[in-house]
């Protein structure tokens, strides 16, 4: 509209081009533009109306009259944009508002930022293709779209294909049999609990008694964790018998009456001190192991006690262990049949100390296992 | 695959791993000692440069229908530091080694949700007493892998929902459940681990 005036007011006799003429329509929009003065006048006619009579006005009424404007509005901007890149906008009036803008809003160059970022991104597009004529040029700038739009295209493709093989977002598992054979699934799962059980309850790694000889050097973060002899690091301690000896208070303890029975023992044990004369420290590594291992070092007197009776041949042993059966009072008897299995104690103890062979087995390992259970709480 | 499963929590947790080497001793009580059985465990943590010491004791694990509906096990642990005596401490109270086994693996410590720790490791054991540098695999080929946050008795349900949501993302190589229920192989696993692996050319390792 404000084009047409201009032209109208500039150069009078100029008639409009004919295509833009059919663009615009002019008659249509001439009688939009009077229905929609019409709709107005309408309203402002309706509203003097109510404020002279003073009724209220129905809101469905007003509502239906100005959606009425609302459309024709609505009609008569969407006809002029379709024209509008044709015409220029041209001040009417310039005054002290409008001067300082204006030379922004005229100009067709862009701003400063914005043009370098348009040349450079220009330059970078045609890289290389500057001298070619243009129709190559273009034809170069469409085989590049096209080769993105295929990367584009595998990318997506390769995408739908995992997410079908590993069922991304669906419940059920993937439709290819697994690729294990039965026989092959059922050694994994064996080795599953196997190792399922290791962890959880410890099965297959309890090494049997016998087998529980320690190595000839611990590990470094176990070193304190076995009493040691004054001098001696290992356990196969042949050399340190009379040290051990001394090492072993014969004072008693006062722990109490529980311990009736192992003062007992100190007596039987002062007893057996002279034979001490033929040690068999050689080949009793496991059995003393064992008993270190259960027993603690200084803190417990009678733990070592223990141990020294166990390590006395003969009929030492089986006077202790008799005077263990008859002394009553004593928690020890429900004890000894806990820690044996099955087997009597006599028998067992005599059979494991009689002999001096060097290699002791089992017999003898029990016995320093029940020396262990013989530790008052 | 335990590199691809490396390659994907390394991924996932955004930290590094932590090189993992913990001896484990497992301490029964003897029978006078207490009114039932107990276990406690020792751990030991020989990647440092000086040993430390932890004791560590597992208690019952939830019960019920609640129990049952969350996927993840739920019980009670008490954790220590201790000092490095305290194996003679043990055997003094009258505890008796019942087992030992030895850890070699990695770990991840991370919060997504909750504090998840993530640990990967083959377990060994020992064919002698604590025979730590001669140790085998149990199940030569086959790994554990542990998941484990801790919570309070306030918040469990939300860790529990944290440590399930996490575990879903492990799932194209492997699948996860409580202790004690065995789970199989993952059959989409192999596939998995060498797309993990490969070096983005499509050419897998």
């Amino acid at each position: 509209m404000e084009g047409e005036l201009v032209q109208q007011q500039q150069q009078p006799q100029e008639r409009l081009n004919q295509a833009v003429q059919q663009q615009l329509n002019l008659e249509q929009v001439k009688t939009r533009a009077i229905s929609l003065f019409k709709a107005i006048s309408r309203i402002l006619e309706d509203f003097d109306a109510y404020a002279r009579t003073n009724t209220t006005p129905k809101w469905q009424d007003i509502l239906g009259q100005y959606s009425m404007v609302n459309l024709e509005l609505f009609n008569i901007v969407d006809d002029i944009k379709k024209v509008s890149k044709a015409f220029i906008v041209y001040p009417k009036n310039i005054n002290a508002d409008n001067a300082t803008i204006l030379p922004v809003m005229l100009s067709t160059k862009l701003l400063p930022e914005m043009e370098t970022e348009d040349t450079s991104k220009r330059d970078q597009l045609l890289q290389g293709m500057q001298n070619l004529p243009i129709a190559t040029q273009i034809d170069k700038l469409k085989a590049r779209l096209d080769m993105i739009a295929a990367a584009c295209e595998g990318a997506e493709k390769v995408l739908a294909d995992t997410r079908k093989a590993y069922c991304f977002g669906t419940r059920q598992g993937p439709a290819i049999v697994p690729t294990f054979d039965k026989g092959q699934a059922a050694k994994i799962q064996e080795q599953e609990n196997i190792l399922r059980a290791a962890v959880n309850v410890g099965e297959e790694l309890r090494i049997p008694g016998d087998q529980r000889r320690t190595t000839a050097s611990l590990p470094m973060h176990l070193a304190d964790a076995y009493p040691v002899n004054e001098g001696a690091q290992s356990f196969p301690d042949v050399s340190g018998n009379n040290v051990y000896m001394k090492n072993t208070p014969l004072s008693s303890n006062n722990m109490g009456g529980q311990n009736s029975l192992l003062q007992l023992h100190g007596q039987h044990q002062m007893q057996f001190s002279p034979q001490l004369g033929h040690q068999q420290f050689q080949g009793r590594q496991l059995s003393s192991a064992h008993m270190q291992h259960g027993i603690g070092q200084s803190q417990l007197n009678q733990g070592n006690q223990m141990t020294r009776l166990s390590q006395f041949p003969g009929h030492a042993n089986s006077a202790l262990f008799s005077a263990a059966q008859t002394t009553p009072n004593t928690q020890m008897i429900p004890n000894i049949s806990a820690g044996i299995t099955s087997q009597s104690l006599l028998p067992r103890m005599q059979y494991g100390l009689s002999g001096n062979n060097p290699q002791r087995s089992h017999p003898s390992q029990m016995l320093s296992d029940q020396s262990m259970n013989f530790i008052p709480q | 695959h335990v590199e691809a499963l490396e390659i994907l929590l390394q991924g996932l947790c955004g930290v590094q791993r932590e090189r993992l080497r913990i001896h484990e001793l497992c301490l029964k009580n003897g029978p006078n000692l207490g009114t039932g059985s107990s276990e406690v465990r020792l751990l030991c943590d020989l990647e440092q440069t000086e040993p430390s010491w932890t004791v560590r004791h597992v208690g019952g694990a939830m019960r019920g229908a609640g129990a049952d509906q969350i996927s993840v096990l739920v019980r009670t642990m008490v954790e220590s530091k201790v000092s490095k005596n305290v194996l003679r401490m043990f055997y003094t109270l009258g505890y008796r080694l019942d087992h030992e086994l030895l850890r070699v693996g990695f770990s991840f410590q991370f919060n997504r949700g909750a504090q998840i720790t993530v640990t990967v490791s083959s377990v060994n054991k020992m064919l002698k007493l604590h025979a730590t540098d001669e140790a085998v695999p149990v199940t030569p080929g086959i790994q554990m892998v542990e998941v484990t946050a801790p919570a309070s008795a306030k918040n469990y349900t939300e860790v529990a929902a944290a440590v399930q949501s996490f575990c879903e993302y492990l799932a194209p190589l492997l699948h996860l459940s409580k202790p004690g229920v065995s789970t199989g192989v993952v059959p989409t696993a192999a596939a998995a681990a060498a797309s993990l692996m490969s070096d983005g050319g499509g050419t897998p390792l």
